[in-house]
């Protein structure tokens, strides 16, 4: 009986560790989080991560889509720090008034290394394009 | 034979021990060591007596307390997983504590008092009977040990017969679901962004990126995308967003017109309400770039908007994704007309 217990447990435990070790589901980022690279990597920075859900939570969609006059597309902008720190793009808010001021550096530019530009776990990156997987 | 079942009670206890700690580890693994590993932002280490010490002196209740509840320190409530139970978050402190002196020795003997009892100390979800056990669901491994030491207390007390089929039947439905590429993994979605697997967990601001599960604890539900139902949060007026970024006080221009659109076969037709779409866009968001003004001037198909256009430039993307067809599929056509194939 004891045995019989202990085996299972042990049986148990070594499918949790298997489990672990093996665990290599794709990237769990949050749906809509947008990776930009357009140029942070040659410049030698991280990508960016710009997660939509935190400012959908702040901001309707017009404000960054229409106003400010963000392209609906992953990297479609050219945004770059000297747009931002002249008060377009992601400028407009992060000035250190509306929202924290651009020396928060790794803030945004957070992404692993390699990660290419893309809209995490967007219907086209499932179908048209493998799921980008990042270089180590 | 009374020898016999006080064998078998230790037995048992060992064994819901034994599981207590598995889940412990296996927790603090996929949980806790994105920060108590590294001690990012003041997190203890395990087996740190220094770091744990102070905070073992306010007593065990008060560290599970601060586990649970979050602290304004940094310790996201549960460490960002609402889906955790509290025996599930001790489990993980006792791993972490294990070994430190003025721990409570409580880590193994608590556990041990606790699996005879009905099993609510154990695992707070409902019925371990075995019956309920069988029900296959998405197992997350470090449940699958929770449902161990669940399943055990019944048996010890000797309120039901040792539920034999109960471990296989749990990592066979945990295995199923494994290959299920659909279906995901209870616990895979809302994860902090030291696990996103975008982020880059070396960066020293990741682990300071508020976890999406603590903005989202309050938020209404929804099976898909951010697992949360924007529209309806709006709505209920949970969120706030604004609609001018200087401008707290700006209404949005509503618009309340459905355009029901037919679609072929006998999927149901489409309802468009550009109520909820004007609640968070502007009118130039979608016309005339997108979609022309003028009934019977625009071709959607599925396939488009799967690529990306159309429906798809936000919905697949940002907006609730294409696998809630019914979102919009929503206006039944009557019989007649699915009978005539129109």
């Amino acid at each position: 009986m004891k045995l019989a217990t202990r085996a299972r447990v042990l049986a148990l435990g070594v499918l949790l560790m298997v489990m672990i070790v093996f665990d290599s589901r794709p990237a769990r980022a949050e749906y809509g989080d947008v990776v930009i690279n357009n140029y942070s990597e040659a410049a030698g920075m991280r990508p960016v991560v710009f997660p939509h859900w935190f400012h959908r939570v702040r901001f309707r969609c017009k404000v960054c889509h229409a106003d400010l006059g963000f392209q609906f597309k992953a990297g479609g902008n050219q945004i770059n720090m000297v747009k931002i720190i002249d008060g377009q793009f992601c400028g407009a808010c992060h000035n250190g008034d509306l929202a924290w001021s651009v020396e928060n550096c790794n803030l945004c530019h957070s992404a692993k290394p390699g990660t290419p530009t893309h809209v995490h776990e967007s219907t086209v990156n499932k179908l048209a394009a493998p799921a980008p997987a990042p270089k180590r | 034979m009374k020898r016999v079942s006080h064998f078998a009670a230790l037995a048992l206890l060992f064994a819901a021990a034994a599981a207590h700690a598995q889940t412990g580890k296996a927790l603090y693994d996929k949980v806790c060591a994105g920060c108590h590993a590294t001690g990012i932002i003041g997190a203890p280490k395990p087996g740190d007596a220094e770091a744990w010490k102070p905070r073992l002196a306010k007593g065990m209740d008060a560290v599970l307390r601060n586990a649970v509840n979050g602290t304004p320190r940094g310790m996201p409530p549960k460490g960002g997983r609402a889906d955790l139970s509290e025996a599930q978050i001790r489990s993980a402190i006792d791993f972490m504590i294990a070994g430190v002196a003025g721990a409570p020795a409580a880590a193994r003997v608590d556990s041990a008092k606790a699996a005879p009892t009905p099993a609510a100390k154990v695992d707070t979800r409902p019925a371990p009977t075995p019956v309920a056990r069988a029900e296959p669901k998405p197992a997350a491994p470090a449940d699958a040990a929770g449902a161990t030491a669940a399943a055990a207390a019944p048996s010890a007390t000797g309120v039901a017969a040792v539920p034999r089929s109960t471990v296989g039947s749990e990592s066979d439905a945990a295995d199923v679901n494994a290959f299920n590429r659909l279906l995901k993994p209870g616990g895979g979605f809302n994860r902090p962004a030291m696990e996103s697997g975008i982020h880059d967990p070396t960066n020293d601001a990741t682990p300071t990126l508020q976890p999406p599960a603590r903005a989202f604890a309050a938020l209404p539900k929804s099976p898909a995308g951010n697992h949360v139902d924007w529209v309806k949060a709006l709505e209920s007026k949970r969120i706030d967003p604004r609609w001018d970024r200087n401008d707290a006080k700006a209404q949005a221009v509503v618009m309340d017109l459905n355009i029901v659109r037919e679609v072929k076969g006998s999927m149901p037709d489409v309802v468009y309400p550009h109520k909820q779409h004007t609640e968070w866009l502007d009118c130039s968001n979608c016309h005339p770039a997108l979609f022309v003004p003028q009934k019977g001037a625009n071709q959607i198909s599925m396939a488009a908007i799967l690529l990306g256009q159309k429906c798809g430039v936000c919905h697949g993307r940002v907006a609730f994704p294409v696998s809630e067809c019914r979102l919009c599929h929503s206006k039944k056509k009557d019989a007649a007309t699915v009978a005539a194939g129109k």
